[in-house]
């Protein structure tokens, strides 16, 4: 074993480098063919955990003479040995740094391998060479991978391959892509029993699981359960989490969304470090601190720079650029920046805003201080008081080990019915044995043979609505093999492969030419000639629309509004709200133990003179009227997804008393009804308005009533093909094909109402937006506990997020006629014609 | 189920919550944008939609019909949604439908969908016209425009409203809008997006709700 090793270890040397022991520890199981899943919250080694196990089998087997330096690129590939290793990583953005990075090795030990990427910036020429030959490691996506493995001579192509490794697997793992690639990896591995598969992962709360979303859990051929290892990365940095305190907290604002209030201390901590990342929540945020930024400190143009997922990719590689040659002084980002190779000259991190996780918080605070013996460090910026409650939860949380999981998604259907067409298009498949090879995965290893049906039905006749068309043709059973020969079918399906959601995307440019980004359909749709928005840090004209691009020109002025992307936020997680209510439970005692809660302090004795700091066990329900109705706040502390649907359950079950509608808003902390007029809540209250009975049952009918399920089934309708975005070439798709998922939604409803994709929009609310198992203990510990109805002057500190909350749900229980009679129609002035 | 009676252009004519609008005077119903066959293009294109879609649509027309005893029908433009919703499921169920109801006098004004689509089989028996149509009371268009003489009752927008109030309550309806020259029907398809218009001071709108028809 040690003389596999030898040329690593020597290589390291040479570099004056010492192998960790956890290195040593991957390549010596990689050696004897196991998989495995690498975790540590930081980057380091990692990579090349991963990467040396299968450079060093190779050279064992083979040791050809070292390509001579003047050999061309096309000899050198053509001599290169074929694909060995497939590296998977989740953002294209990363795959060449990544590329680079294994490179490395690769020169300096000599050895033949070509190293190339496939992701949806590869070159057509390198496309058109992939087809027929991959390199000997290949750098891909999940949805690249897809694409490959939709092509006829995929088996071919993949006939070579030895190890697979998934790079950032806590990112993907309780994704859509997640199952793409496990479904993907899945093929490969019945295709190759031997293949060996390592995952590279942060820190998390069930890696157990973890591992076996990677490495499936059983063997195609003999079902036996699929073995791996567990082994954890370097962990001799220390971590720590700060806050900026704000000087007097009463005058601080209780909500608002960014936080500008702290600026100047934000410019102090950039002012005092080389480099600094302020990570945001959202891209409108970034875009809003990098304008706010600039405008306090206009020497630093061209010092700092922001990065967001709608940038320019120019741009964003250029920022990376940067970022790496330590050439800026800081950086505004959303998670955008959270994946990839470390940037070691950063050394501050700023969070701003909500951290939602402790996991976040330390992967994070990873990205700083990079020098031995340094701590990382990140610095929390609150943009409301309560914010600060939560930094001082995540440091308790992190100090008892309470990090989160991370759930992956159990058998979707969309994403399966995706996957059948690209096997189609793969050289097609046995019904049978495609079923038991998806079995082999661990999110379709409950997949029960009349939902494998169901959904080879939906591929094929299009199901049990479709009996009188014959003429449906998308995939098509040829003598017992299933495949896809309708090239239109074909085409569409390559377009569309991807389970990321997101609204339509428009191109944003210069009437000149130059990239910007992208904003919304939306957002772009609402634009007026003249109107002015900031983009990438740079205030815009909009000009006009035009076949699906933006174009606008640079505007005068600092001015302009910033557009809004939709894109879910994370829930608070338990482990974090625990903590909360812990110190909650101190300040209720009087006692002030950190920074946080010291500077907390006033607002808790406001909230406990206007109202109560409820205990652990106790639910507080703040019932006030303003201008605007009459409002109910009320505080599980359980987390927004739960809160949303306690929200849509307590109004459901209010509405029953009474014909009410209310408007509803949540965040992690609790959540508000509104109405016109007071609502029933003593009398529900007795008839049981928290009772775990029925729970189910009123969740599902007050889906109804929201709009949940329909908003969940707009990814659906787009992973399973029944909405499609872009034709080939670009194009918007044409009118004729436009319909709204929503209305989709409805017909399937009224003439399909056993499809399945509708079930799994139901279940995906229940579990994935409203946490349905979180939702059941929450209702437990409100049975087990009190219940305080406090009438209020006015909104309290807790409920001041709640107020300015501006995304409402409408749950209703009056009829529509009622409803129309309330409201109000406004008009246009007459403008001169 | 109801009828709001409206005057419009010094003449009566009932708005109906079918999403259909009526004129006694002469017994005439006309609606605007059914786009018949949308489903039938999904299909074709290898998107499973379920049929059916086709049949509640003819439904509810016969329901209008029948209430109202008209003796005409005018299609203000989107009979059939393109040419490939010239599907036999879709053609057979029309012509069903179109027997029933042999005596109906159906014209047809040409919208943007139908030069795609082509014009109605002759089986369905429908006089088909370009607009706008001349004066000298209603001139028939599928889009909106303003005539010079008379008024225009048009289609096209598949025309919705926003109402807002108290409690940060908002609700998007069909609806029927009224100008000073120009009338537009709503959507009688279900199964189309609407376009939200704003109306100026003066004009006036109608909103469907389920059964009825209400004035705002």
């Amino acid at each position: 074993m040690t003389e596999l090793l030898q040329p690593l270890i020597e290589w390291f040397h040479q570099r004056q480098w010492r192998p960790f022991p956890f290195q040593l520890e991957v390549w010596e199981a990689y050696l004897r063919g196991e998989s495995g899943l690498i975790y540590s919250p930081t980057g380091s080694g990692k990579t090349y955990a991963a990467w040396l196990g299968p450079l060093a089998a190779w050279l064992a087997t083979s040791r050809p003479a070292p390509p001579s330096p003047e050999q061309g690129s096309k000899s050198k590939r053509l001599n290169a040995p074929p694909l060995q290793v497939l590296w998977i990583t989740p953002l294209r953005a990363l795959a060449a740094d990544t590329a680079e990075a294994l490179q490395a090795p690769i020169d300096e030990l000599g050895l033949p391998w070509t190293i190339e990427t496939r992701t949806g910036d590869t070159s057509a020429a390198a496309r058109s060479r992939q087809r027929t030959r991959l390199p000997t490691a290949l750098v891909t996506t999940p949805e690249s991978l897809s694409l490959l493995l939709a092509r006829p001579n995929a088996e071919e192509l993949f006939a070579s391959l030895q190890a697979v490794v998934v790079d950032e697997w806590h990112e993907l793992m309780a994704t859509k892509r997640g199952v793409q690639t496990e479904l993907a990896l899945a093929r490969l591995r019945r295709w190759h029993p031997e293949l060996r598969t390592w995952g590279l992962s942060a820190t998390m709360g069930n890696l157990a699981v973890a591992l076996h979303t990677l490495i499936g859990t059983a063997d195609y051929a003999t079902g036996e359960v699929q073995a791996g290892r567990l082994i954890q990365g370097d962990m001799t940095k220390q971590l720590s989490f700060e806050s900026l305190i704000p000087p007097a907290v009463e005058r601080f604002p209780w909500a608002g969304h960014l936080g500008l209030k702290l600026l100047p201390q934000v410019i102090a901590q950039i002012e005092a470090n080389r480099t600094t990342l302020v990570f945001t929540n959202t891209r409108n945020q970034t875009e809003r601190w990098y304008q706010e930024i600039l405008a306090q400190r206009e020497e630093w143009a061209g010092e700092i720079a922001l990065h967001h997922s709608s940038l320019d990719p120019a741009t964003r590689t250029w920022v990376e650029h940067e970022l790496r040659n330590g050439r800026l002084r800081c950086v505004v980002c959303t998670s955008s920046l959270d994946l990839g190779v470390d940037f070691p000259a950063v050394d501050c991190v700023l969070q701003v805003g909500s951290p939602k996780g402790v996991a976040r918080l330390m992967q994070r605070a990873g990205r700083s201080g990079h020098q031995p013996g340094a701590t990382s460090r990140v610095i929390c910026v609150p943009t409301h008081a309560l914010e600060l409650l939560e930094v001082s939860a995540a440091r308790r949380a992190m100090q008892e080990g309470q990090i989160e999981d991370r759930q992956p998604l159990e058998k979707p259907l969309d994403v399966l019915v995706q996957h059948l067409v690209t096997i189609g298009l793969g050289g097609g498949f046995v019904a049978e044995k495609l079923y038991r090879e998806v079995r082999t995965s661990h999110a379709y290893r409950g997949l029960a043979p009349d939902e494998w049906r169901w959904a080879l039905a939906f591929v094929t006749s299009g199901g049990t609505a479709l009996q009188n068309y014959p003429q449906y043709n998308r995939v098509v059973d040829r003598g017992g093999c299933y495949v896809v020969e309708n090239k239109e079918v074909a085409q569409m399906h390559r377009m569309s492969i991807g389970t990321i959601v997101g609204d339509a995307m428009l191109q944003v440019q210069y009437l000149s030419g130059g990239k910007l980004g992208q904003i919304e359909e939306s957002f772009a749709a609402r634009l007026k000639p003249g109107d002015r928005f900031t983009l990438a840090g740079k205030v815009l004209e909009f000009v006009r629309l035009h076949e699906m691009k933006v174009w606008v020109r640079r505007a005068r002025g600092s001015k302009g509004m910033i557009p809004r992307w939709a894109g879910g936020s994370l829930p608070l997680s338990d482990e974090l709200t625990e903590a909360m209510r812990e110190k909650m439970e101190a300040a209720r005692d009087g006692r002030y133990e950190d920074r946080e809660m010291q500077a907390l302090a006033p607002l808790f004795q406001v909230q406990q003179e206007w109202s109560v700091i409820p205990t652990p066990d106790e639910l507080l329900i703040e019932v006030t009227k303003t201008r605007e109705g009459h409002h109910l706040f009320i505080y599980p502390f359980a987390g927004r997804l739960v809160h949303e649907g306690l929200a849509a359950l307590t109004a459901y079950r209010l509405g029953r008393h009474q014909p009410i509608t209310f408007t509803i808003a949540a965040n992690d902390y609790g959540f508000e009804l509104l109405a016109p007029e007071p609502a029933p809540l003593h009398a529900a209250l007795e008839d049981g308005l928290f009772a775990v009975d029925n729970l189910l049952d009123d969740i599902l009918q007050s889906l109804n009533a929201a709009e949940m399920a329909k908003r969940q089934f707009r990814e659906i309708a787009r992973v399973a093909g029944l909405v499609i975005q872009r034709f080939p070439g670009g194009q918007k798709t044409t009118k004729q094909l436009q319909a709204s998922s929503s209305l989709i939604y409805d017909v399937l409803q009224d003439y399909d109402a056993g499809n399945l994709l509708l079930a799994q929009a139901q279940r995906e609310v229940l579990q994935r937006q409203l946490e349905e198992s979180r939702l059941q203990q929450a209702l437990i510990r409100i049975a087990a506990g009190t219940i305080t109805v406090k009438k209020v002057k006015r909104p309290t500190p807790f409920a001041f997020p709640l107020l300015v909350d501006r995304m409402r749900q409408t749950i209703t229980s009056e009829t529509l006629e009622d409803r129309i009679r309330k409201l109000q129609l406004r008009y246009e002035k007459w403008a001169d014609d | 189920m109801t009828y709001l009676p409206v005057e419009i252009a010094n003449e009566t004519l009932h708005l109906l919550p079918e999403r259909a609008l009526y004129w006694p005077r002469t017994a005439t119903l006309l609606i605007a944008d059914p786009h018949f066959g949308k489903d039938a293009t999904f299909r074709a294109h290898a998107i499973p939609l379920p049929q059916g879609a086709t049949n509640s649509e003819l439904e509810r027309l016969s329901r209008a019909l029948d209430r109202t005893g008209a003796q005409k029908l005018i299609i203000l433009g989107d009979l059939l949604h393109t040419a490939k919703s010239r599907e036999p499921t879709v053609l057979d169920t029309v012509t069903a439908w179109r027997d029933r109801y042999a005596a109906l006098a159906i014209h047809l004004v040409r919208g943007n969908h139908d030069r795609h689509a082509g014009d109605p089989p002759d089986a369905w028996r429908m006089r088909v016209l370009d607009g706008p149509t001349p004066g000298p009371r209603w001139v028939l268009n599928h889009e909106p425009h303003q005539p010079a003489v008379g008024y225009a009752l048009t289609g096209h927008l598949h025309s919705a409203v926003q109402l807002t109030g108290k409690g940060r309550q908002s609700l998007k309806l069909p609806c029927f809008w009224f100008g000073a020259k120009c009338g537009v029907l709503p959507a009688f398809s279900a199964f189309v997006d609407h376009g939200t218009i704003r109306p100026r001071q003066g004009e006036q709108i109608f909103v469907v709700a389920d059964d009825r028809v209400i004035a705002m």
